[in-house]
């Protein structure tokens, strides 16, 4: 067993599953979608790009870059969110709640990947 | 350089062929625009209406090229439809007369030539790993062409028939085969093929004719003093010349080879079906043992082959008969019957006491009416044929021979492992050798390799530990580490899994070690031999150029691999985790 390789699935694979939780629901509801839960993706994520940092491997390569995609979309989530609330004051209207969610539905599909990765690496020296 | 001159040839056939077409064409086309400008329109309000240069040039545009859009901007007059009329027919034939010339040029050989030398030099250039040049493409050449790509090495091929070549590029190898119809013992071909690349590995001499093979090596050697060069000849006076033509050069001659293994046959009877199994021969199990029985022996046709296996049976001390149609004293057999070889010759060299009969001509068809007239008089006799041409194999192959020789797979082969494994030759050496214990050895490599790969294709795995090809290993090398030789050969997973492997031979420096101990430890510049299947592969070229794999295999633990964990690991004063 790998230490290391059960740290960063267990960070990659939750930020996945959060993201999934935050994605579900109508995409310019406001009531279906928290905001904690898009702090609580943000973090996990942050973790396992940290995580990420210093591996010299090609999969970790890969890996690292699939994580920084998904950070992306998420820092530009959230900052979106903050600026219509706090800045222009707005509020979250439907239009704006669409993109927010669009864009955290791209860091889903940036974990996902990731998952696939470290799910296909995991097998394919088990032939 | 070969380059340069290629392209100038192609641009100055299409430059002289094309420059009075489109010098007519040009002609034609300002003559006809200048007359549509000058000539005077119809009246619009009353002023005369011509056509800008703009306007006359479309319409020559769509009407010289037959597509008659109609009369653009405006309506013409009959002087202009006259003028129009005469240009129309000029231009059009000009147009054919240009068309006319374009096929032709596609037609002319020197053109076509040249840009086919073209595309090779540049497919050859594109080659980034190494690759060997094989002149010839017969059947030799054919079956190389397909174990080389099963081994994933590119190849260039020369060979003189265009059909062969054409045959080539229809082809579904896994690697990129170029290949070029033309005289491979032209220097100029030589360099086209790459013999001065640093890529270049070897160079391959197997045309049917034995002169033509001399000389490419000649010029080989004389073109790249380093070069490894690997020839086909079957006659003695060429090798001579061959052995010093300096640097490396081995020469293949299929009889003899096949004579070599025939004896050892004798002495190491698990040998042939080992040898058969490495080059993935169908139907041929590891096991098997084939032993040429000790007694007297018929050998049907005195010719190359029957010369080499006669010669091998006396030396084992065995009683020949030969039966050929020449008249030949000095074969050192017992008896010497002129002839061909029938039912009577053969009852007369006494087919019903002999052990074995060698069927040796060079006509397939001879052949196999010999074998079943053998085996008619004596059912139990031990057959050892040749097979001549690669089209009859199905006729050979449901007639139930003992042995069967065919020189052009024995070439290939031979060649194919040279290329390849050029370690598996002092490896059969060593097997091979009369020294107390070899047999038990040779049964325990046999034992082994069934136990690892059985019903598996096995592969033979060249590795030469070089920063280009075990970036890891030499890494650690250099960091002052000890990689040893079982370490790698175990599951990067699993440290307690050992893989699908058997090292056979390591070269460090000039030393040979054969079948190395797991404690061998791996030096930078080491040639290692193993012999595995497609997966071992994979895993083991994983290991030799990922740290964190060789790490772990060499270690048992993991390495941390990004910044957090080795800050963690180091907290808690372990090197790994």
């Amino acid at each position: 067993m790998n230490f290391e390789k059960v740290v960063f699935g267990f960070f990659i694979v939750l930020s996945l599953t959060l993201n999934f939780g935050f994605f579900l629901g109508d995409i310019d509801n406001v009531a279906h979608h928290n905001v904690f839960e898009l702090f609580a993706i943000i973090v996990v994520n942050f973790i396992a790009t940290g995580l990420k940092l210093g591996d010299r491997s090609q999969v970790g390569a890969v890996l690292l870059a699939t994580s920084l995609v998904a950070d992306l979309h998420l820092i530009a989530a959230a900052t979106y969110w903050t600026v219509v609330v706090h800045v222009t004051e707005t509020g979250l209207t439907p239009d704006v709640m669409a993109s927010i969610i669009s864009l955290s539905g791209g860091a889903l599909l940036a974990n996902f990947i990731s998952v696939i990765i470290l799910v296909s690496d995991t097998l394919m020296s088990r032939l | 350089m070969a380059e340069f001159t290629d392209l100038s040839r192609v641009r100055f056939i299409v430059m002289r062929e094309m420059r009075r077409p489109v010098m007519a064409l040009i002609v034609v086309y300002a003559v006809s625009v200048l007359g549509m400008v000058f000539i005077p329109g119809n009246e619009i309000d009353g002023k005369v209406q011509y056509l800008s240069i703009f306007h006359a040039f479309y319409f020559m545009s769509y009407t010289a090229t037959t597509t008659g859009f109609g009369e653009i901007p405006f309506e013409f007059n009959d002087a202009q439809r006259l003028w129009a009329m005469a240009c129309l027919y000029v231009s059009v034939i000009t147009w054919f007369y240009a068309v006319g010339s374009i096929v032709r040029l596609f037609q002319n050989r020197f053109f076509l030539r040249a840009v086919a030398e073209r595309h090779f030099s540049r497919q050859v250039h594109r080659i980034s790993a190494p690759y060997f040049i094989i002149c010839g493409f017969g059947d030799t050449g054919s079956v190389l062409a397909r174990g080389l790509s099963d081994y994933g090495v590119p190849a260039v091929f020369i060979d003189t028939d265009e059909e062969r070549i054409r045959a080539l590029s229809f082809r579904d190898y896994r690697v990129p085969m170029p290949g070029l119809c033309a005289d491979a013992s032209a220097p100029k071909y030589l360099l086209e093929a790459g013999i001065r690349r640093d890529n270049c590995q070897a160079i391959v001499a197997i045309t049917n004719n034995e002169e033509i093979n001399l000389r490419i090596s000649a010029l080989a050697r004389l073109l790249n003093p380093n070069i490894r060069i690997i020839t086909m000849s079957k006659v003695d006076v060429f090798e001579e010349t061959l052995a010093n033509l300096g640097g490396e050069v081995h020469i293949v001659d299929p009889f003899k080879m096949f004579a070599k293994f025939f004896v050892s046959t004798m002495t190491h009877p698990r040998f042939y079906a080992l040898n058969d199994w490495l080059v993935r021969a169908p139907r041929v199990y590891l096991k098997d043992s084939i032993e040429p029985p000790v007694g007297k022996w018929i050998v049907c046709g005195h010719g190359r082959m029957g010369h080499e296996i006669n010669r091998a049976l006396i030396k084992q001390g065995m009683k020949t008969v030969v039966i050929d149609p020449h008249d030949n004293k000095d074969t050192g057999a017992d008896n010497y019957i002129v002839g061909r070889a029938t039912a009577k010759t053969l009852a007369m060299a006494g087919i019903d006491d002999a052990v074995g009969i060698l069927v040796g001509t060079d006509d397939d068809g001879y052949n196999l009416s010999i074998l079943l007239n053998a085996r008619k008089l004596n059912a139990n006799v031990f057959m050892l044929v040749r097979q001549n041409r690669h089209e009859n194999r199905i006729a050979f192959e449901a007639s139930q021979i003992d042995m069967i020789m065919q020189p052009t797979l024995v070439t290939a082969r031979r060649v194919l492992f040279l290329l390849v494994a050029p370690l598996l030759k002092p490896f059969f050496q060593y097997l091979l050798e009369n020294a107390p214990g070899r047999k038990e050895e040779m049964d325990a490599v046999i034992e082994q390799l069934a136990q690892k790969i059985g019903q598996r294709q096995p592969h033979l795995i060249t590795v030469n530990v070089t920063k280009a090809r075990c970036s890891a290993v030499v890494a650690c090398l250099e960091q002052g580490g000890r990689v040893l030789l079982g370490d790698v050969m175990t599951h990067p997973d699993n440290i307690n899994r050992p893989l699908d492997l058997v090292a056979f031979v390591v070269k460090s420096a000039e030393t040979v070690y054969v079948l190395p101990p797991d404690d061998y430890e791996i030096k930078a510049g080491d040639q290692i031999l193993f012999c595995g299947t497609g997966a071992a592969r994979r895993l083991l070229n994983a290991t030799l150029n990922n740290e964190y794999n060789l790490f772990y295999v060499c270690n048992g633990v993991h390495l941390p691999k990004g910044y957090f964990m080795q800050w963690y690991a180091n907290r808690h004063n372990r090197p790994a985790l």
